[in-house]
């Protein structure tokens, strides 16, 4: 505990930076680069992965998926991809092919199946089977059967997960740099490393008044569409 | 945006198909701007990322190369240690966990539009809006500094991140409640903390403590990835041990992190359905899924970061 006392009193830049940010870094070239990459990581990273997270939440159900040990298969390839934090697949992807952008990529690629996938699962629980026994009435395979009467129930709803999944990749993004997966991260770190905390708090924050407005406009998108 | 909030205007077109009985349908240019809006984005930022592309057609290859390297052979002498460590993590989610708890419910009862005036629930959620948007890695990074590298600023910068997105699930909890038992309160001439104590409490209580189960679950996530940066728990060896390609300890490290969150998941879900549905029995269970609502999830945050 005195330890403790004795830090909170001692000089802290990373505080003392805090206190002071410097948004000069708005005007270099190199951060606007990497404000830039961190969007298209988000924005790519949520759509390869929304893509993909459809097929794995519906295979994962009754309806998607007649075969038992195939459900049970894909449930728990769903429960391990969740387990897995994003900084820890950047990691992992970092380790495996290099540092830069495409590292990024996948980690958020997986983080969004892991979001996407389990909400849109759970939502599939619930749907109406009327509109289910009346495709399968009528003789519709599988395909047809999840064409015509799953995805327009769960559309409005997996819209607004992608959405909210685009929320969270836009966050984490800022942060997979830290282990050199691209993004702006990187320049977090650099400054970081160097000691200007003042550079380091003005990139964090003018980051977060960028996330602050597109989660303005985005949850407003999804009300509407829920 | 606006055009998209009311139906399309466009006039059913005249019968143009082979059957005059069934006009057209109306062209949807909503749908087509949205569309053009995000393929657009997709296409933009797909040319622009600097990805080296090339790279991704090695990645399965590469990605093999680790995994046989990690868990190929795997240090199950370390077994022991990593457990630990483990279960660190997972006490510096709990801890944290806690600390989140005990502001973020005071606060979202001044933060609910039924219990305080609007500007002052207004002003509150401001707080919890800036919390919510700040990784807990962030966090983190300003509090090594003062706590050292140590479980105590993972705890802290858990502590300090939960407080944003839980206060938010509390309030909409605590603004969905019923009015009678808080008027009957009134009528009895209850002083504020009484009438907190005996007209909204008891009405929240079931599912404000599975909320807090519900984050802990998210929690095991953060607090795995703190160590990362230093800030204690299973992270830490992980990163060292990938960083100084001991790819036995990663390997075994890497799974430990997956069964342990899983397992935990599960009990912690067990648990959550006990509180809210009650014991076996008293109430149909059956119409309970295993998980909160996926509206509930989704504003719940299950942000890792």
């Amino acid at each position: 505990m005195s330890e403790l006392i004795e830090n909170l009193s001692r000089r802290n830049p990373a505080i003392e930076g805090l206190l002071d940010p410097d948004f000069s870094q708005l005007w270099s070239e190199r951060t606007r680069t990497a404000f830039f990459e961190t969007l298209q990581l988000a924005i790519l990273g949520t759509a390869s992965g929304a893509i993909a997270a459809l097929p794995l939440a519906l295979w994962a159900t009754k309806v998607g998926n007649s075969n038992r040990p195939l459900r049970f298969a894909v449930r728990s390839l769903n429960n391990v991809i969740r387990s897995i934090p994003d900084l820890l697949y950047a990691l992992i992807f970092v380790s495996a092919i290099g540092i830069g952008a495409l590292p990024g990529l996948l980690a958020l690629f997986f983080f969004t199946i892991a979001v996407v996938s389990k909400l849109t699962f759970d939502i599939l629980d619930g749907i109406d089977m009327g509109p289910i026994e009346a495709a399968d009435a009528a003789g519709a395979s599988t395909t047809q059967r999840l064409r015509t009467s799953v995805i327009p129930q769960i559309l409005p709803a997996y819209t607004s997960f992608v959405l909210y999944g685009f929320e969270l990749n836009l966050r984490s993004s800022a942060v997979l740099g830290l282990v050199g997966a691209g993004g702006l991260g990187q320049r977090i770190n650099f400054f970081r490393g160097r000691g200007d905390w003042s550079e380091v708090w003005g990139i964090i924050i003018l980051f977060f008044l960028l996330v602050v407005i597109i989660e303005f406009v985005s949850v407003r998108l999804r009300r509407r569409l829920v | 945006m606006t055009t998209t909030a009311t139906p399309p205007p466009t006039p059913a077109a005249p019968p143009t198909g082979p059957s005059p009985a069934l006009p057209s349908k109306p062209f949807d240019w909503p749908k087509l701007a949205w569309w053009t809006l995000t393929i657009g984005l997709v296409a933009w930022a797909a040319w622009q990322l600097d990805a080296k592309w090339s790279r991704l057609l090695d990645a399965p290859a590469d990605l093999w190369t680790l995994a046989r390297l990690m868990f190929g052979d795997m240090a199950w002498g370390e077994f022991g240690k990593l457990l630990g460590e483990m279960w660190e993590s997972i006490s510096i989610a709990w801890l944290g966990t806690i600390i989140a708890a005990i502001f973020a419910i005071p606060l979202s009862f001044v933060a609910a539009e039924n219990l305080v005036p609007k500007r002052v629930a207004i002003l509150i959620r401001q707080i919890f809006n800036v919390l919510r948007a700040v990784p807990e890695i962030i966090i983190a990074i300003a509090f090594i500094p003062v706590f050292g590298l140590s479980p105590m600023a993972g705890v802290m910068a858990i502590g300090v991140g939960s407080i944003g997105s839980l206060g938010k699930l509390f309030y909409e909890l605590i603004e969905a409640i019923d009015d009678g038992p808080i008027e009957a309160a009134d009528a009895v001439g209850a002083t504020g903390l009484q009438r907190l104590r005996w007209g909204v409490l008891p009405q929240v209580l079931p599912e404000l403590t599975s909320l807090v189960m519900y984050r802990f679950e998210v929690n095991i996530r953060a607090s795995a990835v703190l160590g990362l940066i230093g800030a204690g728990g299973i992270g830490s060896t992980l990163a060292l041990s990938i960083e100084f390609k001991q790819w036995e300890t990663a390997g075994l490290a890497l799974i430990i992190v997956v069964v342990g969150t899983i397992i935990v998941d599960t009990i912690s879900g067990m648990i959550r359905r006990r509180i809210v549905a009650g014991p076996p029995g008293t109430i149909d269970n059956d119409d309970l899924t295993d998980e909160l609502p996926p509206e509930a999830m989704a504003a719940a945050e299950i942000r890792t970061v």
